[in-house]
Parts: structure tokens; C-alpha cells; sequence
């Protein structure tokens, strides 16, 4: 959908409308302000909205996206803005739909195990609130100081923690959502496998572009009773790794195995101190939790299959504010690397476990060929990479470089059978890298959902998909002319 | 009051350097702790908002009124300078900003009265003192009840009214207070200017304590404002004049250290030497003298405790004001010197890195966020149930005490400096509870 | 015929249908049977050439839940889509095709010590099946249902197109999962022809425990108190005959010394004539009702089953019908079932009372299977939040309503 069809009253007369629905304060025009909302956690992109407009409740959320429905005018949302794949981009032409104010903790029931929240609730915050009651919220993506439930939602957002937990997907029981036409509708519930199609489970990881969540149930786990934290050095990722495929080999399922490269613990130590052990070219983070007796039973297997695999330093956390202390490097190492290096990439890729040796070995082949600097930081468990690809916008040609670098990181994934994302989403920075992971009649059939939910292609449009799929066409082969081809409207290349 | 189209928002005399803006990664982390995104969930009344504002300012955008209120509405409490993984200078930044706005933003004439009253008054501890007569008189009679209805339409003279200390008589303290056993250092004391007018008691407490713990205090008469308010307002030329006062007044003292006791003060003084770095005369001594200032719990702990302390039965809620934990990184300091008062626990409350809403004089230049954050500040106190609640700004003091009436609840209010005096003096506990 | 033609030179295996290629009641009029994916969307093709109403059949365990079919004119057969395709035991998945009977994977993983946490209720079932009506057992509670362990799918869409989405690996947010849409949708969205799953390795130690129950006050007592406490169990069922007395149990899976532990502080916590073994109770992951009868699933928010339990109870008595009921009381999911002959009259008013009581109960009733008597006129599913999104979805997928007509909910 373009605004090229459009008439340019269309804004102005949509904010007067905003403003009728919301209060006038919580529509934005001023172009200042709207600039502060050009780009969400990935400064790459940055577009300015049009109007921005922050409800305070579902039914304000219903009547700004209807409003936009009848204006034809596009929309996006946003939660706190710190998705790192420009989910929350913002349409020139479009309304970018704020939820930051819908923060309210509706209900916490650890009777029922359910959380009810607001979409803009701090994923932090729901953890917060229920662990008085012995419960949390486990997907813990490195910004839930900060990201928001909706934002999870829309991302199917992961963490340390989901080798063992899963996503917020395996967390997220029922939604309450606005479809692009501006219906409210629930879907699922507190209750397990609801009746029909799993809608909540095509919603959750649908970045935006099926509707926009204004309540979400949660489910909540139980608090362990016992958290075993252990962080050993090795002198390389190759003799990490090892630990890591020995200690899934012998059965057990850690909560967490995180793991960073030298250059990853050198930024984290130059951010937060973590005191890391010296030297290490690696470090493991290994998380057991659960009753007492079996992490008393595993986790002493675990310290000696690191051992074994030759961990030159093991620390073993002795309280709470040890363990913070060894997550503290892992979680800021993103933007911790703002000091080693003046720019760089997060990179999101996800590789079968297995090929983690060698596919940093071809990393680190592809840094000393290009001369660009490459730091590993990735939930080894799960095979999820965050290669932080560095440089300096000042000096010509290191970004293009490191996009080259970054990008043929992502061929490595899929040349092993991976993913060209574990957690951060496609949202706009990896819409062209889709066609190498999918077919066309893969993206075609995921399409057919879109259109179920989004026939006029209003909710955050151009994100996901590299070709939008006109809904309403017969999928398949065409003999002749396009319709749209011979009313004039569209090109083929 | 009006967009000045043509030219960018910042002049070339310390604009917000750009360097520091870049180390700004977008990532977002500040949010959750800055007071007004707290209250409004708008990006642009948040430090990573702020920081763009000024980056497209430095780019061309011209200072207008919608810029200047967001850079107004920030606290200067620094929660975000903590909170921040990539280490941007936000304090450095906003402070230049502030500056530049002072210097170059016309404001409306009802702020501009506003704001020279304040500055007629705040940094002046003998017209402060002055009031004090008065404030008694009105605190004693039945005029409060009289001024409600005007009081509800005016909230900035509601805020003063509210934050106004309840007065005692003064204890007068001499320029030499000589150490109490074996001097192990000679140390000068900041008075302050409301800390001096409205809180005697505890500069005559920081004083004795100091003495008890083997110091010689040195209270030159002569000293003034430190000029803490003014920077942190961005009145630069009114704060470096206050500053070179004050370096005059304790260059002779012959002090090892510097010794405050009010934390925006100390946080101003630490940074004396970037405040003058410009003036030949006086940048060697301001750093001089910045590298002699001490938080008195930072100097107590630096010195080591030798005077035996007696228990106080006391439950305490430890209140980190911003400009000592965020601003100076003090934070294990009195919680180390609390917790070692035996019969005394401490407790730790909910949301401690957001700020209660003073922040300098914030709270009187925009009362009504203030005093939502007063109303969450006070609500997380007296959830922890504790007797007393201990702090270290006169600010944060006033701030948590009206709103705390407000919530009509009641907590013992005491400086960190006066439980360990009323512990070294062997006072009973209920002497910090009558506040 | 051309039809038969068009089939056998798509996929080979293609006859008429004969006696036994009957859908709840309704007969159809070809089979067939691809060897590949490639295969059966040439079938899935040729059906759509002469608009054949098309219903996947595995093992024919479920084909009598949900409604007869609308019309029925091919069976698609995955009796051939088997084997497994990939296992990557190191980084503990597997990739199968649809037609392979569970218990046949279950044995291929075991070797390696793993396996695909699934429990099956009717033996025999194939993978797809499983996916398609999502079934599950006790220890949904440690491992998740289908709709968490599966990590991709290949599908045949109604108009023919082979589709993939997900991949073979746990971590892919990479386009919307629509494994999590095809899971649990009857067939109605096309046909599942390879599945990849996430597996876990077989617990080395185990342990049941169980512990009679006197009512649903006693039950939540009892829940409440293991879930209070942290011996994090692998199930927790109840069993609920009709002809009384119920029973409670909990699976303890882990290492041994973990498990030994456990079991002693379960032991303790449970108190009263506790029974202690190594093997699960006869009635373990089995639904409560026989071929033929009348089989429920109810749900609830997981502080009411007790209400669940006890509206089933006094359905029971109510209405004079013997109503069985079994279930996880640790996440929600509930079996009640009821004797065939059940007068449908009876049967509907059980419906009713436990619907009611299941929607107060933030879940839902629904009937899963029953003989054609007592399916006409009832509605088996309940109301469905969102059915008009799933027409949507419905009408994207199959616009000539070919899979499955009618066979789900809302007519779908």
C-alpha cells in the first residue's frame, strides 16, 4: 500500500480525528519530538512517523487503529523501542502506535499460574510482581530492565534462559488484540489448548503485522528452589564448545549456557568489570536451577565435564549477588561493545549446536580475511549466535565491509542448516535475507495468514516479507497479464 | 517563545559535545530508571530521547520552545548515567545543554520571575535564614488553613509551603572544632545554604561526629554556595562566580579533605575542576580542591571508625539521594556505616534508583511531577515499615517528608550523619523519631 | 475414470475406496496413499483439479472425533510417508515424516536416549495425526504439548503447493510459525507430510507415586500442596472412575539421587496411604472411554479444576449418567468420558453442566468424540473466541472448503 493514491489531507485529517478519540496530548505531531521516534533499538533505519499516538487503553488502541483503517492510513506499533531488527520502524506515511503508556499489571494469579498485563508492561516488571508469590516470568531477553510484554510478543523474544524455559511464545496462553480493521478480539484464554486454530500462536512472533496486543496472559513458572551458577575460563571457544556438547551429551538440560569470546570479555570488562577470569579465550556461563536435589546431583557433573574439557578457572557462585555479578558481563556485552569499537553490528543467526566449532572457525577465517574485528557472545545451548561485528563509521568503507561480514554470517547459517534469526526478528533488517531461507510458495503460504488477519496490508507494512502479497489474488501461476498489471498498477521485473 | 528557523540550537561556547552523544547506542537501557519516562512513557522525556534532541540540535534543529521544556523537565538525578552499559556522560551533556538553553532560549516572564526569586533566595543562607522568623510565625498560627484554596491553585506555592522544615532553634558552630583523641586529620566543612538555615542540627551533628572520629573541623565563616543549584540550572556564569567564592574561602584552611554533607553539594564540588577549566586564574585550584572533597560517609569510612558506637534499636529505610549514589557512585559508604550500629537493620526500598522528585529545585519549577514522584517515593518508604528513613540531601528530605505527610503516614526522619552522632553520643533511639 | 487416472499418476497408490474407507459414517470414494512429499501434493494437485473433498487418514486413530465430514470423496492415506528423515542426536532433534507411528520413532530415539516427550493416548498414532487434533498425556506438565516441541513443518496446502516453515533448529523466529497454526487444526489447512521436533533426553530415573483422594476439596489440598512445594513432578494426574473413589498420582522423573529425594519429600508431603513404584497405573495416559463412547476434553485455569472435578461428580449424579473423568490436574486438561448408549438426551445435559462450569472456569468443554446419535444436534465444540479470524484463515488456505469440510469447529 502506498500513500501515492493517497490525497496529502490524509494526516492532517487523521490527527484531528486522534485527537477527538484520545486527549490531545497523546497525539504528537511536533516534528522534534516525532524525530525522537525514528528508529527503535536499531539506529541503522530511521524514518520519521507521520503522527505518532500513545493510548492509554484497549479501546483507545481499537479506535486509533479503525481510524486508520477508514483513513487507509498504515500503522505501526511500539512498545519501549529497543527491538533490534527495526520491528518498530516507522512508516513515513503511517501512525506509529505507542503503547508505553499501557503499563498496568492487570492481575497476577499464581493460583492459576497466569499473569494478566498491559502490552507495555516492563518484562522485568511482570517478574517483579510475581516473585513475592514464589512465581516468575521466565523468557529474560538482556533488555528486560527495559523491553516491554508487547514487544516480546510481537518478537517471540528469547533469552538466556529459554534452552530449558522456551520463548514467550511457550509463555504467552491467551491475547487480547486489534486487528488491522480495529476489532478487539480475544484469543485463547487461562486455560490450555483452546478450542480452533491456534491464533495465539501465529500472533506471538508475527512482528507487528497481524494486529497490535493489548492484553497478554502470561503464564508464570514456579521460582526454583535451588539456582547453581558456575563460570569457567577456557583458553579457547573450540575447547568451550566441547564442554558444552559434554555436558548435553550426558542428559543434562541447563537452564543456561551462555558463552563469550576474548573480545566480548574485553568489552564487557571494560563496560561493567565483571572480573572475568583472566586471559580465558573463552568463558562459559553454566545455569542449573530446579529442585535441590537434582541440581545437587548434576551440577557437580557439569564442573567436571568443564574440567575435563579443559576450563583453565571454574567459580562457582556463592550467593545471589555472585551470580548477578557473572551475568552482568554477559547481559550489557551488546552495548558494552560501544567501547572497544566507535560502531558495530549485532548480528542474530542460529546454527545446529553441533556446528558451533566450526562455524566459528569460518567466523574468525572471515574477520582475519576482511580485517574486520568479529566478538561472539551466543546461548551456546541452543546454538544462537550474536556475532558483534565491529567498526568505524569515520574510516571509508568499514561499514560496507562489516555488512558484508555480517551478511555472510547469516550464509553461514543457513549453509548449516540454521536460521538467519534466533531471536531478534526479521522486522526490516533481514526482510531481503528471507528469500535465502525460504522458498517463494514458503513466504506465499505464511502470506495467506497475513491477509486472513490484514487484507488492506495496514499493519506495519514492508516488514517480514520482501514481496507483499496481494491478498485476494489465486495463488499460483497466471496465464497472461496480472490483473494489477493491466489496470496499470503494478510492474513486474 | 519563539522557533528561531534559521539558526541551529546550540552556540560553539560548550555546546553538548558530540563525542559523547555518540556513545549513545540507541540500546534504551535508561528508560526504566528515568523519573519522567517513568511518569509519561514519552521518548522524548527520556535521556535517550534528550540525547537525540540535543544530537539533532548540534545538527541544525533550532532550539525551540518543545526542545527547551524536555530539556527542562529532566531531573539531573543521573539514575541514567548508572543504568547506561555504553558509559555516555549524560551528566556532562545535559549540564552543557542546560547552559546553552540559560544563555540563549528566551523564557516567558513568569518563569523568568520564577526563576530569579529562586536564585534571589536558595543560594543565600542568611536570607534563607531570614525567613526563618516568619516561617515560624506562619507555621505557628492558623494562616496555613487560611491559605488553602490559594495553595490548590498555585502548585508551585504549595510545593514551598509543603517542603518548609518545621524549625528548631539553631546551634551556633564555631570555626574550629578540635578532634576528640588523636587527630588523624584536619578536615573543612561545607555549611551549605539551606542545609545552614533550615537544618542546623545537622552540620552541628556532621561536626561532632567528624571530631569524635579524630578530626579537626575547620567551618570558615566566610564561605558561601557552592554554587550546586546554579550548574545544575545551567546559570554557568552565576555558578563559577559562586565556586571561585568558595575556593577563596577554604584556600587557607590547610584541610586534607573537604567534607560535605549535603550530596548535590559534594557532586557540584567534585566537578569544580571542568567548571573552571576555563579560567587561568582559578582552573588549578578548582581541581585542586575537587580532589579534596569528600561525602562525610565516604570520608568516615576512607578514615575508618574509631569511636565506639552504642546500639539504636532501629529499623531504617536508607534513601540513596541521586546526587550521591548516581552522581558520586556512594552507596555501600552509609549503608556500611548504618549497618555497623549494632541493634540497628536496615532495609531496602522498593524502586531506590528513581528519584523522589526534588532534585534541586525541580520540584518547584515543575510541582506537579514532583509531586507524583514525592507520592511513589513516600508510598515505597513506608511500605518497608522501617522507624526511621535516613538520607543525605536536605532536598530529598523535605521532598520525602511532604509527601509523606501528604500520604498521612509517619516515618522518623533523620541525615545519615545524625544517627551515628546520636550512636557515638549513646542518644536514646527515640531522639531521631521526634522529627 | 479420469479421476483415478489423474491420482495414480500422481502418486501410484490410488484405488477406489472400498468398505472400510469409511469418515465417521461417511464413505468416501478414492484412497490414496503417496510415497513422498512431492507426491502427495501431485495428489493434493489432481483433487484440486476435480475439487475432491479430501480428508487425511493416518492411523485411523481419531478419524471418529470432531463432525462427520460435510462430503467426503478422497482419503489421503499416510500410510507410505514414513521414516525419519534426519535425527541429530547431538543437537537433539529429530526430523520425521508424518506417517510414522509414534511409537515406531519412540523406539529409533530411545537408542540414542532420547526421545520426543509426547505421551500417546490411542497406540498406533502417527506423527501427523498427533499434530493435526494435537493430542496429549501427563507429561504435558514438564515437557510441553506438540505445539512446543515442534520446531518445523513441510505442508501440503489445499491448492496443491509444498510449503516449509520453522527449520531444524529450537531458536527461529525467522516468518510466522505456522507449525503452531497447523497444530491442532483437524486437517482443515492442508496435509502435514514432514515434521522437525525438539527432543529431550530419557530421564535415567523415575518414580510414580499415588495417593487416594476424597473429593475435590481433598484434591486441591494435594495440588496445592506439590505445587507449593519443589519437587518439580513430571505429571500430575487424576484418575476419576465412574463408579467412584478417586485416585491421585505424580510421575517424578530425573537422576536418581535427585529422584530418591524427591520421592521421600513427596512421601512426606502428601502424607496418608502414598504408594510408591516404579511403573505408571494402568490407566496412565489413557483416555476414560472405550471405541464408541462419548469422549471429552475439558480445561480450566488451574486454581478451578477442583471445580471440574466436582461438576463432573455432580453431573454424574444429576443426571444418572456414569461419567469417567481423568486428567493433569497440574496444568488444566481433563478426560471425562461417557458409555455410548448413553440416552443423547443425558448426554447433552452432562454437555451443558460441565461447558457451563468449564467457561466460569476461564476453559472449555468440548466433545472430542461420540456416535453419530449423540452428535446430531449437539454442538461439540463450545463458543470459540476468534472464529472469525479462523474463517479468515480457513478461507485463505482452502477457499473451496475441500480438507476436511465441517469437521472443526464453527462449521470450519
Amino acid at each position: 500500500m502506498t500513500s501515492a493514491t493517497r490525497a496529502d489531507g490524509a494526516i492532517p485529517a487523521l490527527a484531528t480525528r486522534l485527537r477527538a478519540v484520545l486527549d490531545p496530548a497523546q497525539v504528537i505531531d511536533d516534528r522534534q519530538e516525532l524525530r525522537t521516534y525514528e528508529c527503535d533499538g536499531l539506529a541503522q533505519y530511521k524514518v520519521i512517523p507521520a503522527l505518532v499516538a500513545l493510548p492509554h487503553s484497549a479501546d483507545e488502541v481499537a479506535a486509533v487503529v479503525r481510524a486508520c483503517a477508514e483513513a487507509g492510513v498504515p500503522f505501526v506499533a511500539r512498545g519501549s523501542g529497543t527491538g533490534l531488527s527495526g520491528g518498530a520502524l516507522p512508516h513515513a506515511d503511517g501512525v506509529l502506535i505507542v503503547t508505553a503508556q499501557m503499563r498496568h499489571i492487570v492481575e497476577v494469579a499464581p493460583a492459576d499460574e497466569r499473569a494478566v498485563v498491559q502490552p507495555g508492561v516492563i518484562n522485568l516488571d511482570v517478574t517483579r510482581a510475581a516473585s513475592p508469590h514464589g512465581y516468575y516470568y521466565a523468557p529474560d531477553p538482556s533488555s528486560q530492565q527495559i523491553c516491554s510484554i508487547g514487544g516480546n510478543v510481537a518478537e517471540n523474544s528469547g533469552g538466556a534462559h529459554c534452552l530449558k524455559y522456551g520463548f514467550t511464545t511457550n509463555h504467552v496462553t491467551g491475547l487480547e488484540i486489534v486487528t488491522p480493521a480495529g476489532d478487539l478480539v480475544r484469543l485463547g484464554g487461562r486455560a490450555p489448548d483452546p478450542p480452533g486454530y491456534d491464533l495465539v500462536g501465529a500472533f506471538v512472533g508475527s512482528e507487528g503485522t497481524l494486529g497490535i496486543a493489548t492484553e497478554v496472559t502470561v503464564r508464570l513458572v514456579r521460582l526454583p528452589e535451588a539456582v547453581h551458577t558456575l563460570l569457567a575460563g577456557f583458553a579457547s571457544t573450540d575447547e568451550a564448545g566441547a564442554a558444552v556438547s559434554a555436558i548435553i551429551g550426558a542428559g543434562v538440560v541447563p537452564a543456561a549456557i551462555e558463552m563469550m569470546d576474548a573480545l566480548a570479555i574485553e568489552a564487557a570488562e571494560a563496560a561493567v568489570h565483571c572480573g572475568y577470569p583472566d586471559g580465558a579465550g573463552a568463558v562459559l556461563i553454566v545455569e542449573l536451577d530446579g529442585s535441590a536435589a537434582e541440581v545437587d546431583a548434576q551440577f557437580d557433573d557439569v564442573e567436571r565435564l568443564c574440567r575435563e574439557a579443559g576450563a583453565f578457572e571454574i567459580r562457582v557462585a556463592a550467593d545471589d549477588a555472585e551470580r548477578a555479578l557473572f551475568w552482568k558481563g554477559r547481559k550489557s556485552a551488546f552495548a558494552a561493545v560501544g567501547r572497544i569499537s566507535p560502531d558495530y553490528i549485532v548480528q542474530d543467526g542460529v546454527i545446529p549446536r553441533t556446528a558451533l566449532p566450526e562455524v566459528l572457525r569460518s567466523i574468525a577465517d572471515l574477520s582475519r580475511r576482511t580485517g574486520v574485528r568479529v566478538a561472539n557472545v551466543f546461548h551456546a545451548g541452543d546454538g544462537n549466535l550474536h556475532p558483534l561485528v565491529l567498526f568505524d563509521d569515520a574510516v571509508e568503507g568499514q561499514s560496507e565491509r562489516a555488512e558484508e561480514v555480517s551478511g555472510a554470517i547469516l550464509d553461514l547459517c543457513i549453509e548449516h542448516g540454521g536460521s538467519i534469526t534466533g531471536e531478534h526478528g526479521v522486522g526490516m533488517d533481514k526482510v531481503r535475507h528471507m528469500p535465502r531461507m525460504f522458498s517463494a510458495d514458503d513466504l506465499d503460504t505464511m502470506q495467506l495468514v497475513r491477509c486472513a488477519f490484514d487484507p488492506a496490508g495496514l499493519a506495519n507494512p514492508g516488514k517480514v516479507f520482501p514481496t507483499p502479497r496481494l491478498c485476494g489474488e489465486v495463488p499460483g501461476r497466471h496465464r497472461g497479464a496480472h490483473p494489477l498489471q493491466e489496470a496499470g498498477i503494478a510492474e513486474v521485473f | 517563545m519563539t522557533d528561531d528557523v534559521l539558526s541551529s540550537a546550540f552556540d560553539d561556547h560548550r555546546p553538548p559535545r558530540l563525542d559523547l552523544i555518540n556513545d549513545c547506542v540507541h540500546c534504551g537501557f535508561c528508560l526504566s530508571t528515568c523519573p519522567t519516562y517513568v511518569l509519561w512513557g514519552e521518548e522524548a522525556d527520556s535521556p535517550r530521547g534528550r540525547i537525540y534532541l540535543m544530537e539533532t540540535g548540534l545538527a541544525g534543529e533550532p532550539m525551540t520552545d518543545s526542545m527547551v521544556q524536555h530539556f527542562d523537565r529532566c531531573l539531573g538525578c543521573m539514575a541514567c548515567v548508572t543504568a547506561c552499559p555504553s558509559g555516555v556522560r549524560y551528566d556532562r551533556l545535559i549540564e552543557d545543554t542546560r547552559a546553552q538553553v540559560e544563555r540563549r532560549h528566551p523564557r516567558t516572564r513568569a518563569e523568568r520571575l520564577l526563576r530569579g526569586a529562586i536564585f534571589r533566595l536558595f543560594p543565600y543562607p542568611r536570607r534563607l535564614r531570614l525567613l526563618r522568623g516568619p516561617l515560624r510565625a506562619y507555621q505557628a498560627s492558623g494562616v496555613r488553613r487560611l491559605l488553602g484554596p490559594l495553595l490548590a491553585r498555585t502548585p508551585t506555592l504549595a510545593t514551598l509551603e509543603s517542603l518548609a522544615p518545621r524549625l528548631r532553634r539553631p546551634e551556633r558552630l564555631p570555626e574550629r572544632v578540635p578532634a576528640v583523641g588523636p587527630r588523624r586529620a584536619v578536615v573543612g566543612m561545607l555549611t551549605g545554604c539551606v542545609q545552614r538555615a533550615f537544618f542546623p542540627d545537622v552540620n552541628a551533628a556532621t561536626a561532632r561526629v567528624l571530631a569524635a572520629e579524630g578530626c579537626d573541623v575547620v567551618l570558615p565563616r566566610a564561605q558561601g554556595c557552592c554554587g550546586a543549584l546554579s550548574v545544575h540550572t545551567g546559570r554557568e556564569a552565576e555558578a563559577q562566580g559562586f565556586a571561585r567564592s568558595l575556593i577563596d574561602s577554604f584556600e587557607d584552611a590547610g584541610v586534607d579533605y573537604l567534607v560535605v554533607n549535603a550530596a548535590g553539594c559534594g557532586s557540584s564540588l567534585k566537578e569544580y575542576g571542568d567548571l573552571l577549566r576555563d579560567d587561568p586564574s582559578y582552573a588549578e585550584r578548582a581541581a585542586a580542591l575537587a580532589a579534596k572533597v569528600r561525602d562525610v560517609s565516604e570520608v568516615l569510612v576512607e578514615l575508618g571508625p574509631v569511636a565506639p558506637r552504642h546500639p539504636l534499636p532501629l529499623s531504617v529505610a536508607y534513601h540513596d539521594a541521586c546526587h550521591l549514589a548516581h552522581a558520586q557512585g556512594v552507596r555501600a559508604q552509609p549503608r556500611q556505616l548504618l549497618a555497623d550500629i549494632p541493634g540497628l537493620s536496615l532495609r531496602e526500598i522498593a524502586s531506590a534508583e528513581i528519584c523522589c522528585g526534588s532534585a534541586g529545585v525541580w520540584n518547584v519549577l515543575n510541582p506537579e511531577p514532583a509531586r507524583e514522584l514525592g507520592d511513589r517515593k513516600a508510598r515505597d518508604v513506608l511500605a518497608t515499615g522501617a522507624d526511621l528513613l535516613v538520607t543525605a540531601n536536605p532536598g530529598c528530605l523535605m521532598q520525602v517528608a511532604a509527601a509523606v505527610h501528604r500520604a498521612g503516614g509517619v516515618i522518623g526522619l533523620a541525615h545519615t550523619v545524625q544517627v551515628l552522632d546520636a550512636s557515638i553520643r549513646g542518644l536514646p533511639a527515640q531522639s531521631l523519631l521526634h522529627s | 475414470m479420469a479421476v483415478l487416472e489423474d491420482l495414480r499418476a500422481a502418486c501410484g497408490d490410488a484405488r477406489p475406496a472400498g468398505d472400510d474407507d469409511v469418515i465417521a459414517g461417511v464413505p468416501a470414494r478414492f484412497v490414496a496413499a503417496p510415497g513422498s512429499a512431492d507426491e502427495a501434493a501431485a495428489v493434493v494437485r489432481a483433487a484440486a483439479v476435480h475439487d475432491l473433498s479430501t480428508v487425511v487418514r493416518g492411523a485411523a486413530t481419531k478419524l471418529d472425533w470432531g463432525s462427520p465430514p460435510e462430503r467426503l470423496d478422497l482419503v489421503l492415506d499416510t500410510r507410505r510417508l514414513t521414516g525419519v528423515v534426519e535425527h541429530a542426536a547431538g543437537d537433539l532433534i529429530v526430523v520425521v515424516r508424518a506417517g510414522t507411528p509414534l511409537a515406531d520413532l519412540s523406539t529409533k530415539l530411545a537408542a540414542a536416549g532420547q526421545q520426543l516427550a509426547l505421551d500417546a493416548p490411542l497406540p498406533g498414532a502417527t506423527v501427523g495425526g498427533t499434530v493435526a487434533v494435537n493430542t496429549s498425556g501427563p507429561r504435558r506438565m514438564a515437557y510441553g504439548t506438540v505445539r512446543d516441541l515442534l520446531i518445523g513443518v513441510t505442508i501440503v496446502r489445499p491448492d496443491g503447493v509444498l510449503a516449509r516453515a520453522g527449520g531444524k533448529v529450537v531458536k527461529n523466529v525467522a516468518g510466522y510459525d505456522l507449525g503452531k497454526l497447523v497444530t491442532g487444526s483437524y486437517g482443515t489447512l492442508g496435509l502435514i507430510t514432514e515434521c522437525a521436533f525438539r527432543l529431550h533426553p530419557v530421564p535415567e530415573a523415575g518414580a510414580v507415586l499415588r495417593r487416594p483422594v476424597d473429593g475435590p476439596a481433598g484434591l486441591r489440598t494435594v495440588v496445592s500442596a506439590v505445587l507449593g512445594a519443589q519437587v518439580v513432578p513430571a505429571a500430575l494426574e487424576l484418575d476419576v472412575p465412574a463408579g467412584g473413589g478417586l485416585e491421585f498420582a505424580m510421575l517424578l522423573t530425573g537422576v536418581p539421587e535427585g529422584v530418591r529425594r524427591r520421592v521421600a519429600t513427596a512421601r512426606a508431603l502428601l502424607g496418608g496411604e502414598v504408594a510408591v513404584s516404579d511403573a505408571e497405573p494402568d490407566w496412565w495416559s489413557a483416555y476414560p472411554w472405550g471405541a464408541g463412547d462419548v469422549g471429552l476434553k475439558l480445561t480450566a485455569a488451574l486454581s478451578r479444576v477442583p471445580d471440574l472435578v466436582a461438576a463432573g461428580l455432580a453431573a454424574r449424579d444429576r443426571h444418572g449418567v456414569p461419567v469417567a473423568m481423568r486428567g493433569s490436574v497440574g496444568t488444566g486438561v481433563l478426560y471425562a468420558g461417557m458409555p455410548g448408549a448413553t440416552d443423547p438426551a443425558a448426554v447433552a445435559a452432562v454437555v451443558a453442566d460441565l461447558r457451563l462450569v468449564a467457561r466460569e472456569a476461564g476453559g472449555h468443554a468440548v466433545v472430542l468424540t461420540a456416535p453419530s446419535a449423540v452428535c446430531d444436534g449437539l454442538d461439540l465444540w463450545g463458543p470459540v473466541p476468534g472464529l472469525a479470524l479462523m474463517r479468515s484463515v480457513k478461507f485463505q488456505f482452502d477457499p473451496g472448503r475441500r480438507f476436511a469440510p465441517g469437521r472443526f469447529v464453527g462449521g470450519l
